[in-house]
Protein backbone atom coordinates (compact mmCIF):
# COMPACT_ATOMS: atom_id res chain seq x y z
CA UNK A 1 0.00 0.00 0.00
CA UNK A 2 1.02 3.63 -0.84
CA UNK A 3 1.62 6.23 1.87
CA UNK A 4 -1.46 7.90 0.68
CA UNK A 5 -3.64 5.05 0.58
CA UNK A 6 -2.65 4.25 4.00
CA UNK A 7 -3.61 7.42 5.04
CA UNK A 8 -6.84 7.07 3.38
CA UNK A 9 -7.58 3.88 5.08
CA UNK A 10 -6.51 5.60 8.74
CA UNK A 11 -9.23 8.54 7.54
CA UNK A 12 -11.74 6.04 6.77
CA UNK A 13 -11.51 4.06 9.93
CA UNK A 14 -11.58 7.20 11.78
CA UNK A 15 -14.80 8.63 10.47
CA UNK A 16 -16.06 4.93 10.36
CA UNK A 17 -15.74 5.01 14.37
CA UNK A 18 -16.85 8.68 14.68
CA UNK A 19 -20.44 7.44 12.65
CA UNK A 20 -20.43 4.65 15.46
CA UNK A 21 -19.91 6.97 18.30
CA UNK A 22 -22.80 9.02 16.94
CA UNK A 23 -25.21 5.64 16.51
CA UNK A 24 -24.08 5.11 20.24
CA UNK A 25 -24.82 8.75 21.06
CA UNK A 26 -28.55 8.34 19.24
CA UNK A 27 -29.37 5.27 20.62
CA UNK A 28 -29.15 6.74 24.05
CA UNK A 29 -31.50 9.42 22.87
CA UNK A 30 -33.43 6.76 22.21
CA UNK A 31 -33.55 5.49 25.52
CA UNK A 32 -33.27 8.57 27.52
CA UNK A 33 -32.85 12.35 27.57
CA UNK A 34 -29.37 13.25 25.99
CA UNK A 35 -26.97 16.25 25.55
CA UNK A 36 -27.23 15.24 21.82
CA UNK A 37 -26.42 18.18 20.15
CA UNK A 38 -22.50 18.63 22.08
CA UNK A 39 -21.90 14.88 22.24
CA UNK A 40 -22.49 14.44 18.24
CA UNK A 41 -20.54 18.04 17.43
CA UNK A 42 -17.51 16.63 18.64
CA UNK A 43 -17.89 12.93 17.50
CA UNK A 44 -15.27 13.43 14.62
CA UNK A 45 -12.28 15.04 17.56
CA UNK A 46 -13.40 12.19 19.90
CA UNK A 47 -12.45 9.49 17.31
CA UNK A 48 -9.28 10.67 16.27
CA UNK A 49 -8.30 11.29 19.60
CA UNK A 50 -8.99 8.02 21.15
CA UNK A 51 -7.98 6.09 17.89
CA UNK A 52 -4.67 7.72 16.56
CA UNK A 53 -3.37 10.23 18.94
CA UNK A 54 -3.82 9.41 22.79
CA UNK A 55 -1.69 6.97 24.20
CA UNK A 56 -4.12 4.78 26.17
CA UNK A 57 -4.18 1.18 27.54
CA UNK A 58 -7.92 0.03 27.94
CA UNK A 59 -6.75 -3.06 29.84
CA UNK A 60 -5.04 -0.61 32.42
CA UNK A 61 -6.54 2.93 32.36
CA UNK A 62 -4.24 4.06 35.22
CA UNK A 63 -1.33 2.94 33.37
CA UNK A 64 1.41 6.20 34.12
CA UNK A 65 2.73 6.61 30.39
CA UNK A 66 -1.05 7.49 29.35
CA UNK A 67 -1.86 10.60 27.77
CA UNK A 68 -4.64 11.89 30.14
CA UNK A 69 -8.01 13.18 28.43
CA UNK A 70 -10.55 15.23 30.36
CA UNK A 71 -14.14 15.97 29.03
CA UNK A 72 -14.51 19.78 30.41
CA UNK A 73 -18.14 20.00 28.56
CA UNK A 74 -18.58 16.61 31.12
CA UNK A 75 -22.25 16.81 30.16
CA UNK A 76 -21.63 15.59 26.64
CA UNK A 77 -20.33 12.44 27.93
CA UNK A 78 -22.35 10.04 25.84
CA UNK A 79 -20.12 10.63 23.28
CA UNK A 80 -17.10 10.34 25.23
CA UNK A 81 -18.45 6.82 26.66
CA UNK A 82 -18.98 5.24 22.93
CA UNK A 83 -15.51 6.16 22.13
CA UNK A 84 -14.58 4.51 25.41
CA UNK A 85 -16.54 1.77 25.07
CA UNK A 86 -15.71 1.29 21.11
CA UNK A 87 -11.44 1.41 22.24
CA UNK A 88 -11.95 -1.40 24.76
CA UNK A 89 -12.44 0.31 28.30
CA UNK A 90 -15.52 -1.55 28.93
CA UNK A 91 -18.23 -3.67 26.40
CA UNK A 92 -20.38 -1.82 24.34
CA UNK A 93 -23.34 -3.29 25.69
CA UNK A 94 -22.91 -0.81 28.61
CA UNK A 95 -24.31 1.79 26.64
CA UNK A 96 -27.49 0.60 27.10
CA UNK A 97 -28.19 1.20 30.48
CA UNK A 98 -27.51 4.73 30.57
CA UNK A 99 -28.51 6.70 33.66
CA UNK A 100 -30.14 3.36 35.26
CA UNK A 101 -29.77 1.81 38.36
CA UNK A 102 -26.51 0.90 39.11
CA UNK A 103 -25.12 1.45 35.58
CA UNK A 104 -21.67 3.06 35.09
CA UNK A 105 -22.98 5.26 32.24
CA UNK A 106 -24.11 8.61 34.19
CA UNK A 107 -25.63 11.69 33.21
CA UNK A 108 -22.34 13.46 33.50
CA UNK A 109 -18.91 12.41 33.20
CA UNK A 110 -17.91 10.39 36.40
CA UNK A 111 -14.19 8.93 37.45
CA UNK A 112 -15.79 6.79 39.92
CA UNK A 113 -18.28 4.80 38.34
CA UNK A 114 -16.90 4.99 34.32
CA UNK A 115 -13.25 3.32 33.25
CA UNK A 116 -11.29 5.47 31.51
CA UNK A 117 -12.94 8.54 32.56
CA UNK A 118 -9.63 10.01 34.82
CA UNK A 119 -11.75 13.04 35.99
CA UNK A 120 -15.16 13.99 36.69
CA UNK A 121 -16.97 17.10 35.42
CA UNK A 122 -20.10 18.83 34.60
CA UNK A 123 -19.49 22.02 36.48
CA UNK A 124 -18.23 24.01 33.73
CA UNK A 125 -15.10 25.84 33.88
CA UNK A 126 -12.97 23.16 35.89
CA UNK A 127 -11.41 20.83 33.10
CA UNK A 128 -8.66 23.18 32.26
CA UNK A 129 -7.37 23.63 35.85
CA UNK A 130 -7.37 19.99 36.04
CA UNK A 131 -5.43 19.80 33.25
CA UNK A 132 -2.72 22.38 33.77
CA UNK A 133 -2.00 20.51 37.26
CA UNK A 134 -1.98 17.28 35.68
CA UNK A 135 0.60 18.82 32.79
CA UNK A 136 2.70 20.50 35.89
CA UNK A 137 2.57 17.24 37.60
CA UNK A 138 4.26 15.50 34.26
CA UNK A 139 6.37 17.92 34.30
CA UNK A 140 8.06 17.42 37.56
CA UNK A 141 8.02 13.85 37.12
CA UNK A 142 10.29 14.56 33.75
CA UNK A 143 8.30 12.35 31.84
CA UNK A 144 6.56 13.05 28.06
CA UNK A 145 2.99 12.28 28.94
CA UNK A 146 0.68 14.59 27.19
CA UNK A 147 -2.92 16.15 28.30
CA UNK A 148 -5.85 16.96 25.97
CA UNK A 149 -8.87 18.76 27.35
CA UNK A 150 -12.29 18.86 25.30
CA UNK A 151 -14.00 22.31 26.24
CA UNK A 152 -17.31 23.77 25.07
CA UNK A 153 -16.95 27.40 23.78
CA UNK A 154 -20.07 28.16 25.85
CA UNK A 155 -17.95 27.28 28.70
CA UNK A 156 -15.55 29.90 27.79
CA UNK A 157 -17.96 32.19 29.36
CA UNK A 158 -16.89 30.83 32.77
CA UNK A 159 -13.90 33.02 33.83
CA UNK A 160 -12.00 29.88 35.74
CA UNK A 161 -11.08 28.91 32.12
CA UNK A 162 -9.52 32.02 31.63
CA UNK A 163 -7.41 31.92 34.93
CA UNK A 164 -5.94 28.19 33.59
CA UNK A 165 -5.50 29.86 30.30
CA UNK A 166 -3.22 32.47 31.51
CA UNK A 167 -1.14 29.83 34.33
CA UNK A 168 -0.75 27.30 31.34
CA UNK A 169 0.66 29.61 29.12
CA UNK A 170 2.87 31.20 32.08
CA UNK A 171 4.10 27.79 32.70
CA UNK A 172 4.80 27.30 29.29
CA UNK A 173 3.05 23.92 29.14
CA UNK A 174 3.59 22.76 25.26
CA UNK A 175 2.52 19.05 26.51
CA UNK A 176 -1.26 20.17 27.46
CA UNK A 177 -3.85 20.87 24.26
CA UNK A 178 -7.31 23.01 24.87
CA UNK A 179 -9.77 21.58 22.08
CA UNK A 180 -12.60 24.36 21.86
CA UNK A 181 -15.88 22.70 20.21
CA UNK A 182 -16.95 25.55 18.71
CA UNK A 183 -20.12 24.63 17.69
CA UNK A 184 -21.88 28.21 18.22
CA UNK A 185 -24.69 26.79 20.25
CA UNK A 186 -25.15 26.54 24.27
CA UNK A 187 -28.99 26.88 25.10
CA UNK A 188 -29.27 29.41 22.14
CA UNK A 189 -27.02 31.12 19.88
CA UNK A 190 -23.43 31.73 21.80
CA UNK A 191 -22.24 34.82 19.79
CA UNK A 192 -25.78 36.61 20.81
CA UNK A 193 -26.24 35.18 24.39
CA UNK A 194 -22.58 36.19 25.03
CA UNK A 195 -19.92 36.84 22.65
CA UNK A 196 -16.70 35.35 22.01
CA UNK A 197 -14.89 36.49 19.04
CA UNK A 198 -12.45 36.99 18.62
CA UNK A 199 -12.02 33.38 19.88
CA UNK A 200 -8.45 32.81 18.38
CA UNK A 201 -7.01 36.43 19.29
CA UNK A 202 -8.29 35.76 22.95
CA UNK A 203 -6.27 32.54 23.23
CA UNK A 204 -3.39 34.10 21.50
CA UNK A 205 -3.39 37.08 23.68
CA UNK A 206 -3.09 34.34 26.46
CA UNK A 207 0.24 33.36 25.34
CA UNK A 208 -1.44 29.83 23.50
CA UNK A 209 -0.90 29.08 19.82
CA UNK A 210 -3.80 29.01 18.21
CA UNK A 211 -4.99 26.47 14.92
CA UNK A 212 -8.47 26.67 13.87
CA UNK A 213 -9.70 23.20 11.99
CA UNK A 214 -12.95 22.25 10.69
CA UNK A 215 -13.96 19.75 13.59
CA UNK A 216 -15.63 17.92 11.16
CA UNK A 217 -12.75 17.53 8.20
CA UNK A 218 -11.27 14.16 10.18
CA UNK A 219 -8.22 14.64 7.82
CA UNK A 220 -7.93 18.55 9.08
CA UNK A 221 -8.19 17.44 12.16
CA UNK A 222 -5.82 14.24 12.15
CA UNK A 223 -3.38 16.78 10.46
CA UNK A 224 -3.69 19.17 13.07
CA UNK A 225 -3.51 16.74 16.14
CA UNK A 226 -0.25 15.68 14.32
CA UNK A 227 1.04 19.13 14.45
CA UNK A 228 1.32 19.52 18.23
CA UNK A 229 2.72 20.88 19.95
CA UNK A 230 1.88 23.85 17.45
CA UNK A 231 4.69 25.92 19.15
CA UNK A 232 7.44 24.73 21.56
CA UNK A 233 7.12 26.23 24.72
CA UNK A 234 3.36 27.08 24.56
CA UNK A 235 0.04 25.36 25.40
CA UNK A 236 -1.63 23.96 22.02
CA UNK A 237 -5.27 25.67 21.40
CA UNK A 238 -7.43 24.45 18.90
CA UNK A 239 -10.60 25.78 17.28
CA UNK A 240 -12.18 22.90 15.89
CA UNK A 241 -15.70 24.51 13.91
CA UNK A 242 -17.95 22.25 14.28
CA UNK A 243 -22.01 21.82 14.28
CA UNK A 244 -24.04 21.33 16.94
CA UNK A 245 -26.05 17.90 16.39
CA UNK A 246 -23.61 17.65 13.57
CA UNK A 247 -24.72 14.24 11.61
CA UNK A 248 -28.98 14.60 12.50
CA UNK A 249 -30.17 17.43 10.68
CA UNK A 250 -33.36 17.71 12.59
CA UNK A 251 -31.75 18.31 15.72
CA UNK A 252 -29.28 21.05 14.73
CA UNK A 253 -28.49 23.22 17.03
CA UNK A 254 -30.25 21.51 19.77
CA UNK A 255 -28.64 21.41 23.04
CA UNK A 256 -30.82 18.32 24.52
CA UNK A 257 -33.24 15.56 22.87
CA UNK A 258 -34.77 12.41 23.67
CA UNK A 259 -35.94 10.75 20.57
CA UNK A 260 -38.78 8.44 20.17
CA UNK A 261 -39.44 5.76 18.02
CA UNK A 262 -40.05 7.52 14.77
CA UNK A 263 -37.16 10.42 15.11
CA UNK A 264 -34.78 7.22 16.00
CA UNK A 265 -35.16 5.10 12.84
CA UNK A 266 -34.97 8.66 11.13
CA UNK A 267 -31.65 9.56 12.65
CA UNK A 268 -29.97 6.37 13.10
CA UNK A 269 -31.27 6.47 9.03
CA UNK A 270 -29.45 9.40 8.49
CA UNK A 271 -25.95 8.19 10.06
CA UNK A 272 -26.58 5.03 7.15
CA UNK A 273 -27.19 1.94 10.38
CA UNK A 274 -30.67 0.24 10.38
CA UNK A 275 -32.76 0.10 13.13
CA UNK A 276 -32.47 -3.01 14.53
CA UNK A 277 -35.90 -5.42 15.51
CA UNK A 278 -36.87 -4.13 18.68
CA UNK A 279 -36.87 -0.28 17.17
CA UNK A 280 -39.29 -1.73 14.22
CA UNK A 281 -41.20 -3.03 16.73
CA UNK A 282 -41.68 0.23 18.75
CA UNK A 283 -42.45 2.30 15.83
CA UNK A 284 -45.49 0.43 15.16
CA UNK B 1 10.29 24.52 69.04
CA UNK B 2 7.36 24.06 66.28
CA UNK B 3 8.53 24.96 62.79
CA UNK B 4 6.72 27.64 60.36
CA UNK B 5 4.42 25.71 57.94
CA UNK B 6 6.98 26.60 55.43
CA UNK B 7 9.35 25.22 57.24
CA UNK B 8 7.64 21.32 57.70
CA UNK B 9 6.62 21.55 54.40
CA UNK B 10 10.22 21.65 52.93
CA UNK B 11 11.13 19.06 55.56
CA UNK B 12 8.12 17.07 54.19
CA UNK B 13 9.10 17.35 50.68
CA UNK B 14 12.34 15.95 51.43
CA UNK B 15 10.83 13.13 52.90
CA UNK B 16 8.42 12.33 49.61
CA UNK B 17 8.58 13.36 46.47
CA UNK B 18 4.83 13.65 45.68
CA UNK B 19 4.60 16.55 48.11
CA UNK B 20 4.76 19.62 46.39
CA UNK B 21 2.89 23.22 47.27
CA UNK B 22 0.71 25.44 44.73
CA UNK B 23 0.33 28.85 45.77
CA UNK B 24 -2.26 31.84 45.25
CA UNK B 25 -0.11 35.03 45.84
CA UNK B 26 1.16 33.13 48.99
CA UNK B 27 4.68 32.67 47.56
CA UNK B 28 6.52 33.01 51.29
CA UNK B 29 5.22 30.06 52.41
CA UNK B 30 6.68 28.08 49.48
CA UNK B 31 9.84 30.06 49.57
CA UNK B 32 11.89 26.78 51.29
CA UNK B 33 10.53 24.09 49.12
CA UNK B 34 10.78 26.18 45.55
CA UNK B 35 14.76 27.24 47.19
CA UNK B 36 15.14 23.67 47.32
CA UNK B 37 12.85 22.06 44.78
CA UNK B 38 11.85 24.72 41.94
CA UNK B 39 9.77 22.62 40.03
CA UNK B 40 7.46 21.10 42.72
CA UNK B 41 6.84 24.42 43.98
CA UNK B 42 4.04 26.66 41.93
CA UNK B 43 2.61 30.00 41.69
CA UNK B 44 -0.99 30.33 39.79
CA UNK B 45 -1.36 34.19 41.02
CA UNK B 46 -4.43 35.32 42.42
CA UNK B 47 -6.97 32.91 41.11
CA UNK B 48 -8.10 30.59 43.72
CA UNK B 49 -10.40 28.49 40.75
CA UNK B 50 -7.36 27.70 39.32
CA UNK B 51 -5.40 27.00 42.68
CA UNK B 52 -7.74 24.79 43.75
CA UNK B 53 -8.11 22.69 39.80
CA UNK B 54 -4.58 23.03 39.57
CA UNK B 55 -4.03 21.31 42.73
CA UNK B 56 -6.47 18.93 41.68
CA UNK B 57 -5.06 17.97 39.11
CA UNK B 58 -1.47 17.11 40.59
CA UNK B 59 -3.40 15.14 42.59
CA UNK B 60 -4.46 13.09 39.40
CA UNK B 61 -0.75 12.87 38.64
CA UNK B 62 0.01 11.24 42.04
CA UNK B 63 1.03 14.16 43.83
CA UNK B 64 0.15 15.38 47.09
CA UNK B 65 -0.22 19.14 46.82
CA UNK B 66 -0.56 21.68 49.66
CA UNK B 67 -2.59 25.04 48.18
CA UNK B 68 -2.22 27.94 49.59
CA UNK B 69 -4.66 30.73 49.53
CA UNK B 70 -6.04 33.43 52.52
CA UNK B 71 -8.48 31.71 54.42
CA UNK B 72 -11.33 33.77 52.93
CA UNK B 73 -10.73 33.18 49.74
CA UNK B 74 -9.34 30.22 49.21
CA UNK B 75 -13.12 28.07 50.89
CA UNK B 76 -15.22 31.05 49.12
CA UNK B 77 -13.95 31.38 46.19
CA UNK B 78 -13.14 28.45 44.65
CA UNK B 79 -15.71 26.73 46.86
CA UNK B 80 -17.28 24.57 44.17
CA UNK B 81 -13.92 23.32 43.03
CA UNK B 82 -13.19 22.18 46.58
CA UNK B 83 -16.60 20.69 46.68
CA UNK B 84 -16.11 18.96 43.50
CA UNK B 85 -12.61 18.70 42.35
CA UNK B 86 -11.60 17.40 45.72
CA UNK B 87 -14.73 16.04 47.77
CA UNK B 88 -16.53 14.52 44.97
CA UNK B 89 -13.19 13.73 42.96
CA UNK B 90 -11.90 12.35 45.81
CA UNK B 91 -8.37 14.11 45.36
CA UNK B 92 -5.09 14.17 48.06
CA UNK B 93 -5.07 17.56 48.20
CA UNK B 94 -4.57 20.07 51.36
CA UNK B 95 -5.99 23.00 51.15
CA UNK B 96 -4.21 25.42 53.77
CA UNK B 97 -5.67 29.38 54.56
CA UNK B 98 -2.50 30.36 55.33
CA UNK B 99 -4.11 33.97 56.30
CA UNK B 100 -7.24 35.35 57.64
CA UNK B 101 -8.76 32.38 59.99
CA UNK B 102 -11.86 33.21 61.63
CA UNK B 103 -11.90 37.36 61.95
CA UNK B 104 -8.18 37.86 62.28
CA UNK B 105 -8.47 40.47 59.62
CA UNK B 106 -10.93 42.52 62.26
CA UNK B 107 -11.21 46.16 60.97
CA UNK B 108 -10.15 45.29 57.79
CA UNK B 109 -13.39 44.29 57.38
CA UNK B 110 -16.02 41.47 56.40
CA UNK B 111 -14.29 40.88 52.93
CA UNK B 112 -11.52 39.76 54.86
CA UNK B 113 -13.64 37.98 57.32
CA UNK B 114 -13.34 34.18 57.10
CA UNK B 115 -16.37 33.60 59.44
CA UNK B 116 -18.28 30.73 57.16
CA UNK B 117 -14.96 28.74 56.56
CA UNK B 118 -15.65 25.61 59.20
CA UNK B 119 -19.32 25.71 57.98
CA UNK B 120 -18.49 25.49 53.99
CA UNK B 121 -15.67 22.79 54.67
CA UNK B 122 -17.69 20.59 56.79
CA UNK B 123 -20.02 20.01 53.81
CA UNK B 124 -17.80 18.40 52.39
CA UNK B 125 -18.02 14.62 52.15
CA UNK B 126 -14.59 12.62 53.36
CA UNK B 127 -12.96 16.65 53.84
CA UNK B 128 -11.22 16.76 56.92
CA UNK B 129 -11.28 20.54 58.56
CA UNK B 130 -8.61 21.24 61.27
CA UNK B 131 -8.33 24.61 63.04
CA UNK B 132 -5.08 23.96 65.24
CA UNK B 133 -4.78 26.99 68.41
CA UNK B 134 -1.04 27.59 67.83
CA UNK B 135 2.16 26.30 66.03
CA UNK B 136 2.99 23.40 67.71
CA UNK B 137 -0.96 22.23 66.60
CA UNK B 138 -0.38 23.44 63.03
CA UNK B 139 3.26 22.13 62.66
CA UNK B 140 1.66 18.48 63.98
CA UNK B 141 -1.90 18.98 61.51
CA UNK B 142 0.41 19.41 58.37
CA UNK B 143 2.12 16.57 59.00
CA UNK B 144 -0.56 14.44 59.90
CA UNK B 145 -2.77 15.18 56.63
CA UNK B 146 0.55 15.04 54.19
CA UNK B 147 0.61 11.13 56.13
CA UNK B 148 -3.14 10.58 55.28
CA UNK B 149 -5.11 10.00 51.89
CA UNK B 150 -7.97 12.25 50.99
CA UNK B 151 -8.76 16.27 50.90
CA UNK B 152 -7.97 18.35 53.91
CA UNK B 153 -8.36 21.53 55.06
CA UNK B 154 -6.32 23.47 57.63
CA UNK B 155 -6.35 27.14 58.92
CA UNK B 156 -2.72 27.71 59.77
CA UNK B 157 -2.00 29.35 63.72
CA UNK B 158 0.84 31.28 63.94
CA UNK B 159 1.38 32.35 67.08
CA UNK B 160 1.64 30.66 70.83
CA UNK B 161 -0.65 29.27 73.07
CA UNK B 162 -0.26 31.38 76.51
CA UNK B 163 -0.63 28.98 79.67
CA UNK B 164 -0.61 26.03 77.34
CA UNK B 165 0.92 22.89 79.06
CA UNK B 166 4.32 22.56 78.08
CA UNK B 167 5.52 21.06 74.45
CA UNK B 168 6.79 17.53 75.81
CA UNK B 169 3.69 17.11 77.55
CA UNK B 170 1.16 17.88 74.47
CA UNK B 171 0.01 15.46 71.97
CA UNK B 172 -1.72 15.79 68.94
CA UNK B 173 -4.19 13.38 67.21
CA UNK B 174 -6.68 13.92 64.44
CA UNK B 175 -10.54 13.99 65.54
CA UNK B 176 -9.24 14.05 69.51
CA UNK B 177 -10.16 16.99 71.60
CA UNK B 178 -7.61 18.05 73.80
CA UNK B 179 -8.67 18.56 77.36
CA UNK B 180 -6.08 21.65 78.52
CA UNK B 181 -8.29 22.10 81.85
CA UNK B 182 -11.01 19.58 83.68
CA UNK B 183 -14.06 20.58 86.24
CA UNK B 184 -17.55 19.95 86.70
CA UNK B 185 -18.99 23.34 86.65
CA UNK B 186 -19.44 23.61 82.53
CA UNK B 187 -17.47 22.25 79.60
CA UNK B 188 -16.41 24.94 77.33
CA UNK B 189 -15.04 23.78 73.69
CA UNK B 190 -12.92 26.17 72.22
CA UNK B 191 -11.36 26.39 68.60
CA UNK B 192 -8.61 27.92 67.25
CA UNK B 193 -7.97 31.67 68.20
CA UNK B 194 -10.14 31.08 70.96
CA UNK B 195 -8.60 28.41 72.57
CA UNK B 196 -6.64 31.47 74.69
CA UNK B 197 -10.03 32.89 75.54
CA UNK B 198 -11.20 29.43 76.74
CA UNK B 199 -8.37 29.30 78.89
CA UNK B 200 -8.81 33.09 80.39
CA UNK B 201 -12.26 32.36 80.99
CA UNK B 202 -11.21 29.17 83.05
CA UNK B 203 -8.66 31.48 85.25
CA UNK B 204 -11.46 33.83 85.54
CA UNK B 205 -13.99 31.34 86.67
CA UNK B 206 -11.06 29.23 89.38
CA UNK B 207 -11.05 32.79 90.81
CA UNK B 208 -14.95 32.82 91.23
CA UNK B 209 -14.53 29.04 92.45
CA UNK B 210 -15.42 27.41 89.32
CA UNK B 211 -13.70 24.78 87.75
CA UNK B 212 -14.58 24.55 84.10
CA UNK B 213 -13.60 21.41 81.72
CA UNK B 214 -11.95 23.32 78.75
CA UNK B 215 -11.57 21.36 75.12
CA UNK B 216 -9.29 22.15 72.16
CA UNK B 217 -11.60 21.06 69.56
CA UNK B 218 -8.51 21.44 66.75
CA UNK B 219 -10.59 18.88 64.26
CA UNK B 220 -13.94 20.33 63.43
CA UNK B 221 -13.95 17.20 61.25
CA UNK B 222 -14.63 13.83 62.11
CA UNK B 223 -15.50 15.93 65.38
CA UNK B 224 -14.56 13.95 68.51
CA UNK B 225 -18.09 12.93 69.59
CA UNK B 226 -16.83 10.63 72.50
CA UNK B 227 -15.52 13.91 73.92
CA UNK B 228 -18.63 16.17 73.53
CA UNK B 229 -20.66 13.00 74.99
CA UNK B 230 -18.59 12.58 78.04
CA UNK B 231 -18.97 16.49 78.67
CA UNK B 232 -22.50 15.88 78.38
CA UNK B 233 -22.76 13.82 81.13
CA UNK B 234 -20.39 15.20 83.42
CA UNK B 235 -20.96 18.87 83.36
CA UNK B 236 -24.16 20.53 83.39
CA UNK B 237 -24.03 22.88 80.54
CA UNK B 238 -22.15 23.14 76.96
CA UNK B 239 -20.83 26.08 76.15
CA UNK B 240 -19.05 26.22 72.51
CA UNK B 241 -16.47 29.03 71.57
CA UNK B 242 -15.68 29.82 68.25
CA UNK B 243 -14.65 33.13 65.98
CA UNK B 244 -17.11 32.06 63.44
CA UNK B 245 -20.51 32.08 62.54
CA UNK B 246 -22.46 29.72 65.10
CA UNK B 247 -24.52 28.62 62.33
CA UNK B 248 -22.53 25.03 60.77
CA UNK B 249 -19.49 25.92 62.61
CA UNK B 250 -17.82 24.16 65.74
CA UNK B 251 -21.48 25.33 67.61
CA UNK B 252 -23.29 23.69 64.96
CA UNK B 253 -20.95 20.86 65.09
CA UNK B 254 -21.56 19.93 68.24
CA UNK B 255 -25.37 20.45 68.67
CA UNK B 256 -25.57 17.68 65.90
CA UNK B 257 -23.40 15.31 68.36
CA UNK B 258 -26.18 16.16 70.98
CA UNK B 259 -29.17 16.08 69.40
CA UNK B 260 -28.47 12.90 67.43
CA UNK B 261 -27.35 11.11 70.37
CA UNK B 262 -31.01 12.86 72.62
CA UNK B 263 -28.73 14.26 75.08
CA UNK B 264 -30.69 16.94 77.05
CA UNK B 265 -27.21 19.44 78.42
CA UNK B 266 -27.95 22.65 77.58
CA UNK B 267 -25.61 24.27 75.33
CA UNK B 268 -24.43 28.01 74.20
CA UNK B 269 -23.08 28.45 71.45
CA UNK B 270 -20.60 31.84 71.03
CA UNK B 271 -19.39 32.95 68.31
CA UNK B 272 -21.12 35.27 65.47
CA UNK B 273 -25.20 35.30 65.96
CA UNK B 274 -25.38 34.87 62.06
CA UNK B 275 -24.75 38.76 61.37
CA UNK B 276 -22.04 40.13 59.77
CA UNK B 277 -18.90 41.91 62.14
CA UNK B 278 -19.10 45.42 60.22
CA UNK B 279 -16.87 47.69 62.89
CA UNK B 280 -13.43 49.02 63.46
CA UNK B 281 -11.50 48.40 66.09
CA UNK B 282 -8.89 45.77 67.08
CA UNK B 283 -9.21 41.84 66.95
CA UNK B 284 -10.15 41.75 70.78
CA UNK B 285 -12.57 44.73 70.15
CA UNK B 286 -15.10 42.35 68.29
CA UNK B 287 -14.47 39.52 70.19
CA UNK B 288 -16.44 41.68 73.07
CA UNK B 289 -18.73 43.12 70.92
CA UNK B 290 -19.92 40.15 69.11
CA UNK B 291 -19.91 38.28 72.51
CA UNK B 292 -17.45 35.51 71.84
CA UNK B 293 -14.88 36.57 74.61
CA UNK B 294 -13.78 35.14 78.04
CA UNK B 295 -16.51 37.33 80.03
CA UNK B 296 -18.78 35.93 77.47
CA UNK B 297 -18.05 32.60 78.75
CA UNK B 298 -17.96 33.55 82.56
CA UNK B 299 -21.73 35.50 81.56
CA UNK B 300 -22.86 31.93 80.38
CA UNK B 301 -21.43 29.78 83.17
CA UNK B 302 -22.80 31.60 85.74
CA UNK B 303 -26.14 32.79 84.79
Amino acid sequence: MTTHDSRSALLGELVETARRIRVHVVRIAGMSECHTGGSLSIADLLAALYFHTLKVDPANPGWDGRDYFILSKGHCVPALDAALALRGFFPEAALTTHLELDSIISGHACARLTPGIDVSTGSLGHGLSVATGVALGVRMDGAANRVFVILGDGELQEGSNWEAAMAAAHHGLDHLVAIVDRNRYQTGPTEEMMRLEPLAGKWASFGWAVRVVDGHDMGAVVEALEALPFERGRPSALIALTTKGQGVSFIRNHHMARFDAARLKAALAELGEPADASEETHNG
Amino acid sequence: MAKSFAQVLLELGREDPRICGVSCDCWGFLAPLAAEFPERAIEVGIAEQNLIGVAAGLAVRGKTPFAIGMNPFVTMRCFEQIRTDLGYGARNVKVIGGYGGGMMYAAWGCTHHAVEEMALMRLIPTMTVVMPADVYETEHAVRAAAAADGPFFISLAHGELPSGPPEEERAFRLGEAVLLRDGDAATVVAVGPMVPEALRAADLLSARGLAVRVLNMHTIKPIDRQAILRAAQDTPRIITLEEHTVVGGLGGAVAEVLADAGARTPLTRLGLQDTFAVMCGSREDFWRRFGLSAEAVVEAVVA
